[in-house]
């Protein structure tokens, strides 16, 4: 709703609104939708002068057609794919690294990160938002990490990473650079790369990624490098109160939140990761949580499971299942056992098609 | 999968006009009921001129290129056997459609009043799609503050402007509505109390039912320009893994409900139904 005030575009001057006012119109919307010519009958402004500030405002608050052909030859030159891991063979020391921590949770997901590329078609495209879904330590915090850390080291580029949770950890980060290079300097450089900002509620998150619209994308950061990726963990720990009830508040917030992701994603050729809780459906299946109204926006959605084995209690295996995607089919899992190290041997046998559930 | 078809079930409502300009009847013959399409036929290709109006940014242009490669490849093999050049016949098309991104249903609104104008000077644009006019149902619901009258403001004049734009040009409109109703009224069997929300008086039906999430939710003078209705679901898993999706079409011309199944390949949609 843009209210007519004075100034707003010339020819609209206090008269101009209040001769307008006196025939209930009061918003742009309201001035547009009216026929000069009834108007100019009605109230005493000339016809001319109201086709005059009618077509100015037009050419102000409408948003324009863009060519296809031009918008095509544009997305070619800009939109990128960003890996989310490591390349397909890790180097020698890399390896030794992983068989020394082979006990540990997360080296895992630095193995998952690689077959995600898979599932996700090569990796997370610019433009589009992409979503991680999952319960509770099924590992999508440390996939964020593991993008957070992998686009500054091996592309060069900047990342935000919005943190709702208070889940961000710089030691993890860290650890995560340490395996992948020895160099202190590039850890730090790439440390440098990832910009963390904090948002606890709904409306400290809408000031950020304003924020980050209207200033943030501009400046170049530290080291140079433009920012190529956005990540938001956790989006449902901040909606997720607001919603239910018959208020809607909540969905009008959600809708703003989404609106700002994409118009981020969109403008600036950045990819956007976000991460989600789950529910359950009548069936019993999980699904993402957020509801309908949520579950259009992401273009690209996975959902990160544990694997159950029975007689070990706490296991270190997750699958990855692409539960919407417009570029692969559906239903698509990765599965990553702890005994595979090799990009070659994950390929070979640790991918496997879900059989109809 | 193509740009306007989801992976959770939603519906298409689409406003046609019968004559004036280059109708567009089959355009979807598997979909449109028989004599229940938006026009009449012209042959092959139809090259008219397209604007597409994305509210919430959900077009993807590489995937439309793909599947129009797609196309006029085969198009050329059928037609001439020949593998001709598709870049220039893809440019040729993508010259004949417009995007325009909207970022409010007030800027909806105005877009499409500006968009009168170049509509009346180019008599090749037959066809407008608007995906997705539900996409600021929400914002407006809260910004219009207690009144329903005032949420459904905006909406309820770029539906009139729609329906003027049809009738005075004659172009055919495609909107996409996401389904975010759940439909609670349809449990004939359940013999609860007829009190919706409250946690006791509904029970939960599996999500596949198409009735499901048909609940029209936009406002009344939405609901009444619209003429042909279809809606699309997810159905199941066929036995090599395919998801099949379904769509149903109603329409003001005809009784009943034409049905179809399809698939997404790489090119496009194939439809399993046979007319």
């Amino acid at each position: 709703m843009v209210v007519l005030r004075e100034g707003i575009c010339p020819g609209l001057t206090e008269d101009f609104i209040n001769a307008l006012h006196s025939e209930d119109i009061k918003t742009v919307e309201d001035f547009v939708s009216c026929n000069p010519e009834e108007l100019a009958q009605k109230c005493s402004l000339s016809y001319k002068a109201l086709v005059v500030v009618r077509r100015v405002l037009l050419a102000q608050y409408t948003a324009f057609p863009v060519s296809g052909a031009d918008l095509y030859q544009e997305l070619l030159s800009s939109t990128a794919i960003l890996s989310t891991g490591s390349p397909r063979f890790p180097p020698a020391h890399a390896f030794l690294f992983n068989m020394h921590m082979y006990i540990a949770f997360y080296i895992t997901l630095c193995c998952l990160v690689f077959s995600l590329d898979k599932l996700l078609d090569s990796g997370l495209y610019t433009g589009e938002i992409t979503e991680l879904t999952g319960s509770p330590g099924s590992g999508k915090t440390q996939v964020c990490f593991s993008v957070a850390v992998n686009i500054p080291h091996r592309l060069k580029q900047c990342v935000f990473y919005i943190d709702t949770k208070g889940g961000m950890c710089a030691n993890r980060l860290l650890q995560m650079l340490q395996t992948r290079t020895s160099n202190m300097e590039e850890q730090m450089e790439a440390l440098q790369k990832i910009k963390v900002f904090r948002a606890f509620d709904v409306f400290s998150l809408l000031a950020c990624l304003q924020h980050i619209r209207f200033n943030g994308l501009q400046q170049a950061s530290v080291g140079g490098g433009s920012v190529k990726a956005v990540m938001v963990d956790s989006v449902s720990a901040v909606l997720s109160s607001m919603l239910g009830g018959k208020q809607n508040e909540g969905m009008s917030l959600l809708m703003q939140v989404a609106g700002e992701l994409k118009m981020i994603a969109k403008d600036f050729n950045i990819a956007v990761l976000v991460t989600n809780h789950v529910t359950q459906d009548g069936n019993g299946c999980l699904k993402a949580g957020l509801g309908l109204s949520w579950s259009h926006v992401p273009r690209t959605r996975v959902l990160l499971q544990r694997v159950e084995k029975p007689g070990v209690s706490s296991s270190s295996l997750r699958t990855a299942t692409l539960t919407k995607s417009s570029r692969q089919p559906c239903h698509l899992v990765e599965e990553f056992d702890l005994c595979n190290w090799s990009e070659e041997r994950n390929s070979e046998s640790g991918k496997r098609k879900l059989e109809s559930s | 999968m193509t740009a306007r078809v989801r992976t959770a079930e939603n519906g298409a409502q689409v406003v046609s006009r019968l004559e004036g300009r280059q109708s567009l009847k089959d355009v979807e013959p598997n979909i449109f009921p028989v004599d229940g399409g938006p026009g009449q036929v012209q042959g092959g290709g139809l090259e008219v001129g397209v604007i597409i109006i994305d509210t919430d940014h959900h077009f993807d242009m590489l995937r439309l290129v793909s599947i129009l490669e797609g196309r006029l490849a085969r198009h050329s093999r059928e037609s001439d056997g020949s593998e001709t050049e598709p870049e220039e016949g893809v440019c040729s098309c993508l010259r004949r459609l417009s995007v325009v991104h909207c970022s409010s249903s007030a800027q909806l609104l105005l877009t499409l009043h500006y968009l009168e104008s170049s509509i009346s000077v180019q008599p090749s644009l037959d066809l407008l799609v608007i995906d997705s006019i539900s996409a600021f149902y929400w914002v407006d619901r809260y910004s219009g503050g207690e009144s329903i009258a005032c949420q459904e403001a905006n909406m309820r004049k770029c539906a009139e402007f729609l329906d003027k734009l049809r009738k005075n040009y004659g172009i055919v409109i495609f909107a996409t509505t996401h389904a975010i109703m759940r439909n609670y009224n349809t449990t004939s069997d359940s013999g609860l109390s007829d009190v919706p929300g409250s946690s006791s008086s509904w029970r939960w039906k599996s999500a596949d039912s198409a009735t499901d999430f048909n609940k029209p939710y936009l406002c009344r003078a939405w609901q009444r320009i619209v003429t042909h209705r279809v809606l699309f679901t997810k159905s199941h898993v066929s036995n090599d893994h395919k998801q099949i999706f379904s769509a149903a079409c109603t329409s003001i011309m005809t009784k009943g409900v034409k049905k179809c199944s399809f698939n997404v390949i790489e090119d496009g949609i194939t439809f399993l139904c046979d007319k």
